[in-house]
């Protein structure tokens, strides 16, 4: 947080330097209005929420106040109580989930495979049809007439190829863009690629399963959309973050992320 | 404002959940086809499914109209009074 001095913005969060060491914690003496009386909340959610984090402060003050404890560099909450009372009570509400549905909806198990004889319909799990339907771009293989209007490659190797470039171009992205945002308004290009590829993710999905589509859309119209549709959600997203941007107060969200490790 | 929108998303989510295993139990006909959303399935349909179908109807509008309650009718009810007593503050 060293560029607090050439930030142009307007300090919107009381000018203060925010130290991420924990060296700016002190105890407050007599004087100063507690932290219920400057943030009390009245009702509902937000007196709840506000009651957890002002009893794990207090909690965490009262240590700082003993002789022995030694003052932490990082702040924090205990493990015990309040983490793991958080994830037990999230653990009892999935784990009760599932016996209740289980019980009460048991799946239904169906008769044992044929080994001897091969379905009419083959498919890879759902979460692989994005590369099911890279295998299927065939009609953009192109015919070149260098050739001989011969194609370059088998529409089999050019889906494999496919899968290569999309899987290439994913794993380059941590390179590319290091991700120092931590909300999509604050980066909106690399965000819009984000929601780019999670709409040719889906439509390619839809794509590898056309032969399934085909009574709901038709199946040129689907090819075409795969790869329309994610330029469209891309651009909308684009020009939202854009639109968002004003107003949005880049050094009041930084203090949130004071944990974040110094650059 | 908060607690409105949890209270509206526990009547959603719960009245979905209830609505689904009765769903599961009476109108599902397999698991391939027609789930949940299908006629009623039972050959003879005694007390235990009248009463279930009965609360599976109910479940349903009460999942959709609950949560718009809390979310559209209260909150804008608030808004609405408070909007009128400040115009008759202000004249």
């Amino acid at each position: 947080m060293t560029d607090t001095e050439t930030d142009p913005e307007p300090a919107t969060d009381g000018g203060e330097e925010v130290r991420a060491d924990g060296t700016g914690i002190v105890a407050p003496d007599d004087e100063t209005p507690t932290w219920r009386e400057r943030k009390e909340r009245s009702q509902g959610l937000s007196r709840l929420t506000y009651e957890y984090f002002e009893r794990a402060r207090r909690e965490d003050q009262d240590l700082r106040t003993e002789s022995t404890y030694v003052e932490r560099d990082v702040l924090a909450f205990p493990t015990w109580p309040h983490e793991l009372i958080r994830n037990l009570s999230i653990t009892f509400f999935f784990v009760g989930m599932i016996i209740f549905l289980s019980a009460a909806l048991p799946p239904h198990i169906a008769a044992p495979a044929d080994p001897s004889t091969t379905p009419a319909i083959i498919l890879p799990d759902w979460y692989l049809y994005w590369s099911f339907g890279l295998l299927k771009l065939g009609p953009l293989n192109p015919e070149l007439a260098i050739l001989g209007g011969e194609k370059l490659m088998a529409d089999r190797t050019y889906g494999v190829v496919a899968n290569i470039v999309v899987v290439g171009f994913i794993s380059m992205v941590p390179f590319i863009n290091k991700g120092a945002a931590r909300r999509p308004v604050e980066q909106p290009f690399w965000a819009a690629v984000g929601v780019f590829g999670v709409t040719f993710a889906a439509t390619i999905s839809a794509l590898s399963v056309k032969n399934l589509l085909a009574p709901v859309i038709d199946t040129h119209l689907l090819f075409d959309l795969t790869f329309l549709l994610p330029f469209v959600t891309g651009f909308i997203s684009y020009g939202l973050l854009k639109t968002m941007r004003e107003g949005y107060m880049f050094s009041l969200n930084r203090r949130y992320y004071r944990l974040r490790p110094p650059k | 404002m908060a607690d409105e929108f949890m209270k509206g998303l526990f009547v959603l989510t719960g009245g979905a959940l209830a609505w689904l295993v009765l769903s599961g139990w009476y109108t599902t006909e397999s698991f391939e086809e027609g789930q949940l959303v299908a006629d009623v399935t039972v050959s003879q349909i005694d007390i235990y499914a009248t009463v279930a179908l009965t609360l599976r109807e109910a479940l349903f509008w009460f999942a959709i109209i609950g949560a718009l309650t809390f979310w559209v009718l209260i909150p804008a009810a608030r808004e609405a009074r408070s909007a009128w007593a400040s115009r008759r503050s202000s004249d």
